[in-house]
């Protein structure tokens, strides 16, 4: 039997990106307020290495105990059996993934919050892609702009606005939508490669800018700025600089004295009672097991876990899952990176860039592809891509990197000679798409594979896309005439080609929207059907832009929680 | 360190050649790194025979061989790593890879009548690109045993070297990587160059894997 726990105003389920932001503004606003993580405290000071193997090899920093239990299965169509991945790309622990993610802090261009309509005004029906389960946000950037300003100020955004009250500077992104002011800190120090970059990219037309990260560029609330030792992604800030929550927002929503956070629980089910809504949660913390009754719920997993949580927690109201009563619950799942919707460019130079050191996020960006920043006629796709180049290049990925077919094996003495002259001339990038929902691609229980506790692991059906591959491969060919540019003597372009696959950037599943029949979540984010139960997270979002997500999803969450303050009776009652 | 890499790769070969011997015989323990760590490497004995450790040897040294770039794979004590990483972290492969290395003999003796390791260098290399290539008769997974032990013998080489690898910092050194920093200078980034090596593990000041 469950013990049972005297009732509190709000329990919100993980604390990483999302839930830990959204405690700010509840415990603030005086809601009395429990946290349940799955993982626990990380400790910058014994936890974290300048450490490749650590980081990145075995992936010691993200690699956590519950994720580890639940990895996702994939396929490709209803006719495959589904196969579990290797790996999770989350973490359990008191700031999730924001932890170990590359802590670039974006706000989505004002076009990725309308899309069809977009398209439906500048090209017409006949440009939508085949099969897209595409609807417009439920908000417009307009609707968001003060939540993404709050998170940007209360995380810690550094970055150069292009945008400000619509006057434009040009240092900046000039596609962006205007901003109410500037960023809190000036965009993380440039470095000779990137100033080559940018220069090279003014030349021929581009407009290169710093991008925006969450990661303090001086010292912010208390804490230093980045110290750049190279080993930003994939690992935690031995300074406390890169901004997680477990050191930004969830501490000051401590300092209200309305937080109480409870690590180390293994969230199971969300309790619903006979008139839908939701009554509290059920976890397992050192192997006993806890009712926590609260008044609201906030469900603030990963995109894999909010979707498969609100599957597991059938009852008598929703027998195929909480809020899953009109069978929306997985549908419009889609990641950034699954199906070749991404692709790398990797370009030789003739000279040591020295761009061992400096943070993932140390990068220089261009828009010009991305969104609705070009004229699509004619090219058969919608959306675009962003194409960036960054410093933090690592010995081991430097030394196994391609050899631009000048030697015809990657080992011997030829190789060695090679590596030598060349693996510090190298640099590796990403193109990274707007990418949308379709039919062919959801989330569902997968029959077959379970987690520790004997309940299904999430499975995973992504179906081929055509259009995000198109955009990718037409900002590809951009970025090989950016490197050429700039000097690069080679260049090789993967192309994209990846299958099914989990994503670290993983959207929908739970969407939001104004159309009960094709949406989880309300415009605020609260369930259509259980209405004192919020989602936050990757998981709500329609659509994702050609950027990383973390700072939408954040701004998102932000709302939500404000909303559940502003209209508790209403929500509660 | 007491030489500089590169200079000497032989006599760096034989000092680290013989302290490889030194461990086979007696199992020598790998040096735990200072108490911050949160992963301890835990000292392991060899967890592979005498016999294929030779063979593994022979494998790491064509890999990376120790020419006038500089040491290699067995100067720079990848045989370590890899004996660790079998040990701990990647165990669920060391019988494949290990039934991999008895394949690779098997092949020598039928082809050239020769162990493995005392075959003349090309004869290795023609062995080891056929490895590669898929191309050995009942060594069906030879492709996958090269990828895997051609990505430990990288790891090996360009690790921190508190994993057992990368002694004195041969591999750093190889590539110009000047070693692990808790900061960097915008001086550090500077293009046009290699910086001057600083010999520096993550995990403190003596890491230069003696």
């Amino acid at each position: 039997m469950a013990i049972n726990l005297p009732e509190t105003d709000v329990v919100v389920v993980g604390l990483g990106a999302a839930g830990g932001v959204a405690v700010l503004p509840l415990t603030r606003a005086g809601l009395n307020v429990i946290g349940l993580e799955a993982g626990t405290w990380m400790n910058p000071g014994t936890d974290y290495h300048a450490d490749e193997i650590h980081n990145n090899v075995r992936a010691l920093v993200t690699t956590g105990n519950k994720v580890a239990g639940e990895i996702p299965t994939v396929r490709r169509s209803p006719t495959e059996t589904a196969v579990q991945q290797a790996r999770h790309p989350m973490m359990n622990a008191v700031g999730g993934t924001s932890i170990h993610y590359h802590a670039q802090s974006w706000r989505f261009n004002p076009w990725d919050f309308r899309v069809r309509s977009a398209t439906l005004e500048r090209y017409g029906a006949g440009y939508l892609p085949e099969g897209t389960t595409l609807e417009d946000w439920p908000v417009s950037y307009d609707d968001l702009e003060p939540y993404y300003d709050l998170v940007e100020y209360a995380v810690g955004v550094s970055g150069v606005a292009g945008n400000i009250q619509g006057v434009i500077n040009p240092e900046g992104n000039i596609f962006e939508g205007p901003r109410r002011r500037d960023y809190p800190m000036p965009p993380l120090r440039s470095c000779d490669f990137l100033d080559r970059m940018a220069e090279a990219a003014r030349a021929i037309g581009y407009h290169p800018y710093h991008a925006p990260a969450a990661i303090n560029s001086g010292v912010y609330d208390g804490r230093p700025g980045c110290q750049f030792h190279g080993y930003c992604d994939r690992g935690g800030c031995h300074v406390r600089a890169k901004n997680s929550t477990d050191v930004s927002t969830i501490p000051k929503a401590l300092a209200t004295g309305n937080l109480t956070v409870t690590d180390n629980a293994n969230v199971r089910r969300i309790e619903s009672d006979n008139t839908g809504k939701v009554n509290g949660v059920t976890y397992i913390r050192d192997g006993e097991e806890y009712f926590q009754p609260a008044r609201a719920v906030l469900l603030g997993c990963y995109t894999y876990e909010n979707i498969r949580l609100l599957l597991l927690s059938r009852s008598g109201f929703y027998p195929d899952g909480l809020g899953n009563n009109r069978g929306q619950v997985g549908r419009n799942y889609f990641g950034h990176w699954d199906v070749q919707a991404g692709a790398s460019v990797t370009a030789l130079f003739p000279v040591d860039l020295n761009i061992w050191y400096g943070a993932i996020a140390q990068r220089v960006i261009v828009d010009d592809w991305a969104d609705d920043n070009f004229d699509h006629a004619g090219l058969g796709f919608i959306g675009g891509a962003t194409i960036s180049v960054s410093t933090e290049k690592h010995p081991i990925g430097s030394a196994a990197m391609s050899t631009f077919d000048k030697v015809d094996r990657r080992w011997g003495s030829a190789w060695k000679a090679f590596i030598r002259e060349n693996a510090g001339r190298t640099a590796s990038t990403y193109i990274q798409t707007s990418t949308f929902p379709y039919e062919h691609t959801w989330a569902d229980l997968d029959p077959n594979v379970r987690d520790p506790f004997g309940d299904p692991v999430l499975r995973l059906t992504q179906g081929a896309k055509r259009n995000e591959p198109m955009a990718a491969a037409y900002a590809g060919e951009k970025m090989e005439a950016w490197f050429r540019a700039a000097g690069a003597t080679d260049i090789i372009n993967t192309g994209g080609g990846r299958g099914p696959s989990l994503s670290t950037h993983a959207h929908g599943g739970t969407r939001m929207g104004n159309d009960p029949g094709t949406n989880v979540c309300d415009n605020y984010g609260f369930s259509f059907e259980a209405r004192n139960l919020g989602i936050i997270g990757g998981s709500v979002m329609p659509t994702v832009g050609a950027r990383n997500p973390t700072q939408t999803l954040q701004a998102l969450a932000w709302r939500t929680a404000q909303h559940l303050v502003d209209d508790w009776n209403g929500i509660t009652a | 360190m007491d030489k500089p890499p590169g200079e000497d790769g032989r006599q760096v070969s034989r000092r680290n050649l013989l302290k490889s011997a030194v461990s086979a015989s007696s199992v020598t323990l790998i040096p735990l790194a200072t108490s911050s760590c949160s992963t301890p490497i835990q000292p392991s004995g060899l967890v592979i025979s005498a016999e294929a450790r030779v063979i593994l040897e022979t494998f790491v040294d064509r890999i990376i061989p120790a020419d006038d770039n500089g040491p290699g794979a067995l100067d720079a004590g990848v045989i370590f790593y890899i004996n660790n990483a079998l040990a701990n972290w990647n165990s669920n492969e060391t019988d494949m890879l290990v039934e991999g290395l008895f394949n690779l003999a098997r092949a020598s003796r039928r082809r050239y009548d020769k162990e493995f390791s005392l075959l003349p260098n090309a004869n290795k290399d023609a062995l080891l690109r056929d490895m590669e290539d898929g191309k050995i008769e009942g060594f069906a997974n030879s492709t996958q045993v090269f990828n895997r032990l051609h990505r430990l013998t990288l790891e090996g080489m360009f690790s921190d070297p508190y994993y057992g690898g990368n002694q004195d910092y041969a591999g750093w050194d190889l590539i110009g990587y000047p070693g692990a920093v808790m900061s960097s200078t915008p001086d550090m980034q500077r293009m046009g160059s290699r910086l001057p090596p600083l010999h520096t593990s993550a995990y403190g000041s003596d890491y230069d894997g003696d």
